[in-house]
């Protein structure tokens, strides 16, 4: 660790900074750098919120509370909200977001048309949400949240006309470091930076409990992803960091259960003397988890056997994780994305502020250590005041 | 290929095994597996042989009833959804309490079920196949969405499950899905080899009017392919829920593809009227031996799309060159009657 530290200084400060940042803007859009609408800004406070104790004090105080109902005047938000696919990781986040949206309903008296539309994973997936936001559009939706696998170029035409059908447009969870920001035209990014917060954490989690050295073997997104090639650039950099670690193996997996299941039984045949297993998502390294047990071979206890890391932050990979399956994840703040992107839209649509072009929320490293306080946080949105 | 400028006594046994449809996309499975072994040691071991056996399961109960499918002139796209709404229904069943078996049962039940209706809006309804099993891919995939919400189905793995679904070994090398899968083969064989279900199956695959005019109950036959190829997939489903601990919505996203691509480089013919079961097990073997080579080999998973696609084309093109020689092997035992 300490040989390693050296190297790793350089690159760490820059990669803080930037975490640092996520986090600023994480509060940014929680509890507002006008000490505007936000009466609550964590998910405790939610809870409290729900408890139904009456006067919601936000960070502006009564009066400006009072203000701010008056301006929403009792005004009907029409909102769509597209994930690429309905999954454990966006059910988490719509039901946080929801959570938020019922408070700012009670403070401020805002109500809300919600509406959602999934592809379900079809080869049509891409056209369907294509069509879903130009659908919102022409319905005059206030604000359409979109996260998608479309293609940038074909997206950004949407977007345009969109804004020109006086619909604003937002991206959540989307992997835009890989664009450049000038050409994005959402109006907000709320999600994560999936190089330093997710390929780069989950590389250096790897480096720090091998001590820097070990076999890995990884298990891919599909090729062309634009998540998977953002994830690999700061995993890229964090062997790079650690010259130690050696990705003997790779395959794809497809972000999938049974095909990372596959990927990691037949690598761990070829390569049976390994240290650590990077499943680029939770559900792969589960099924290479899986495929760890099935070769007989030991999970790691906190001093030996196979690392297994994946990314996502979901209630059952933090479940592994408990029950020893798991070695670590990346939680990468499913419910921070869904409130942040509720107040966002609120705070641009409604009060009119200018938000940050890419905002990101904080992740961590979930291990046995901090799972359960991981797990509580989540937890404690899945049973929002109200649904839409 | 060097075999092909063998001429001779042995051209004409060359010839009857250019004939069997199988037997290209056996050549292509001994090709992919002498070359694998030379560059990759971990290849040719009883391990591997075991991940590729476990791995085909799926694809090969997918592979029998869309075969069985493809010999009446139909076609079965909803493969993949059906697995993955039987997988939910299955484990669903079991949470509530009832014995194992009972939802396991509710899994293959709900697989023959679905087939049944693809059947009924085919045969009834005169619904083109291709359209009637599309909706339903649609139908089976978005009820499995709206009733889960995308949230993964867990707590239904009792201990048994994890024999019948091979996580545990108890018989060594053989796991419960590999002798399902060999069973599978064996009587779908047997059906269309020595029943008169199979003799009508191709018999509609090859010419439905003759068939209809000689007293073939055509819609009957057609449902029970339906039918069986819906069971197939829902005991696909039932061994999936139990290997991977989960159902995810996404369970058998694709595996309509890799049905039809089994079944046809397999010999089956999406014309209607040709494929075996034995065949169905072929292709499926070439695109597991296919997905482990390249897993282990760590080529760029991209080449699994180009090798799979490829294989595919070569198996159909193999299958045309071996038809253009039975059509000229049959013309040629027919001139004599002429002269």
């Amino acid at each position: 660790m300490s040989a390693a530290n050296s190297p790793t200084q350089a690159g760490y400060s820059r990669r803080s900074m930037l975490t640092h940042m996520g986090i600023g803007a994480g509060l940014l859009a929680g509890s507002g750098l006008l000490s505007a609408c936000s009466t609550v800004s964590t998910a405790g406070n939610a809870k409290a919120a729900a408890g139904g104790t009456g006067g919601i004090a936000s960070a502006g105080g009564a009066a400006y509370d009072a203000e701010i109902k008056k301006l929403v005047n009792g005004r009907t938000l029409q909102v769509g909200w597209t994930p690429p696919i309905l999954s454990e990781m966006f059910d988490q986040m719509e039901k946080a977001a929801f959570g938020r949206m019922a408070e700012l309903e009670e403070a401020y008296g805002i109500q809300w048309k919600w509406e959602r539309s999934a592809p379900t994973g079809n080869f049509d997936a891409v056209e369907q949400q294509v069509s879903t936001v130009r659908g919102w559009t022409s319905r005059g939706f206030d604000a359409v949240l979109v996260c998608t696998g479309a293609n940038f170029a074909t997206m950004q035409n949407v977007y345009q006309q969109a804004f020109d059908g006086g619909t604003q447009v937002f991206q959540f969870n989307q992997p835009v470091e890989v664009y450049d920001e000038e050409d994005i035209l959402a109006v907000s990014n709320i999600g994560y930076d999936n190089r330093w917060q997710s390929g780069y954490v989950a590389g250096s989690f790897i480096a720090e409990t091998l001590k820097g050295k070990g076999k890995i073997i990884q298990i891919m997104g599909p090729s062309g992803s634009d998540w998977s090639k953002a994830r690999q650039i700061g995993f890229d950099l964090a062997l790079k960091e650690n010259p130690g670690l050696e990705v003997v193996g790779t395959a794809d997996g497809g972000y999938l259960r049974d095909k990372g299941l596959n990927a990691a039984q037949d690598l761990l045949t070829r390569f049976r003397d390994i240290d650590a297993i990077y499943g680029e998502n939770e559900d792969m390294a589960l099924g290479a988890s899986q495929a760890v047990d099935a070769a007989g071979l030991k999970q790691w206890d906190g001093s030996e056997g196979v690392v297994v890391v994946g990314a996502d932050g979901l209630i059952s990979g933090m479940e592994a994780i408990k029950a020893g399956k798991l070695t670590a994840s990346v939680d990468v703040g499913s419910v921070d994305q869904g409130r942040a992107f509720i107040d966002a839209v609120f705070r641009r649509v409604v009060l009119g502020e200018h938000v940050a072009k890419i905002i990101e929320v904080p992740t961590r490293v979930v291990t046995k250590d901090n799972v359960d306080a991981a797990k509580a946080y989540i937890e404690g949105n899945m049973n929002p005041a109200k649904t839409y | 290929m060097a075999m092909t400028s063998k001429t001779g006594v042995a051209g004409a046994q060359f010839g009857r095994l250019l004939q069997n449809p199988s037997s290209g996309a056996l050549a292509l499975v001994a090709v992919l597996a002498v070359a694998m072994s030379m560059a990759f040691p971990a290849f040719p071991t009883g391990t591997n042989a075991g991940n590729i056996a476990n791995q085909m399961v799926f694809v090969v109960l997918l592979a029998l009833g869309m075969t069985v499918v493809l010999i009446t002139g139909g076609i079965d796209l909803s493969v993949g959804s059906v697995m993955g709404l039987s997988a939910g229904i299955g484990a669903y069943t079991i949470t509530t309490g009832v014995p194992l078996f009972l939802g396991l049962l509710a899994a293959v039940a709900a697989g023959g079920f679905l087939g049944f209706i693809n059947g009924l809006l085919i045969t009834r309804l005169g619904l083109p196949d291709f359209i009637a099993t599309l909706a339903m891919l649609g139908v089976a995939r978005g009820v499995l969405f709206l009733w889960t919400n995308g949230v993964p189905l867990t707590g239904y793995m009792l201990p048994e499950y994890y024999i019948i679904s091979g996580l545990e070994q108890p018989f060594g090398f053989l796991t419960v899905p590999m002798l399902l899968a060999i069973a599978a083969v064996l009587a779908v064989g047997l059906l269309l080899k020595a029943t008169g279900f199979g003799r009508h199956a191709y018999g509609i695959g090859s010419n439905p009017q003759a068939a209809l005019l000689s007293g073939v109950p055509v819609n009957r036959i057609k449902v029970t392919a339906y039918v069986i190829s819906g069971l197939t997939a829902g005991v696909a489903g039932m061994l999936m829920a139990g290997r991977t601990m989960t159902v995810a919505p996404t369970m058998g996203i694709g595996f309509e593809l890799s049905a039809i691509a089994a079944a046809v480089i397999g010999g089956a013919a999406l014309t209607g009227g040709r494929g075996t079961a034995f065949g169905a097990l072929t292709g499926a073997l070439v695109l597991s031996i296919t997905a482990n080579a390249i897993n282990i080999s760590g080529v760029s998973s991209a080449w699994q799309q180009v090798v799979i696609g490829a294989v595919l084309l070569l198996a159909v093109v193999f299958d045309r060159v071996s038809s253009l020689l039975r059509e000229r092997s049959a013309r040629l035992r027919i001139k004599p009657v002429h002269v």
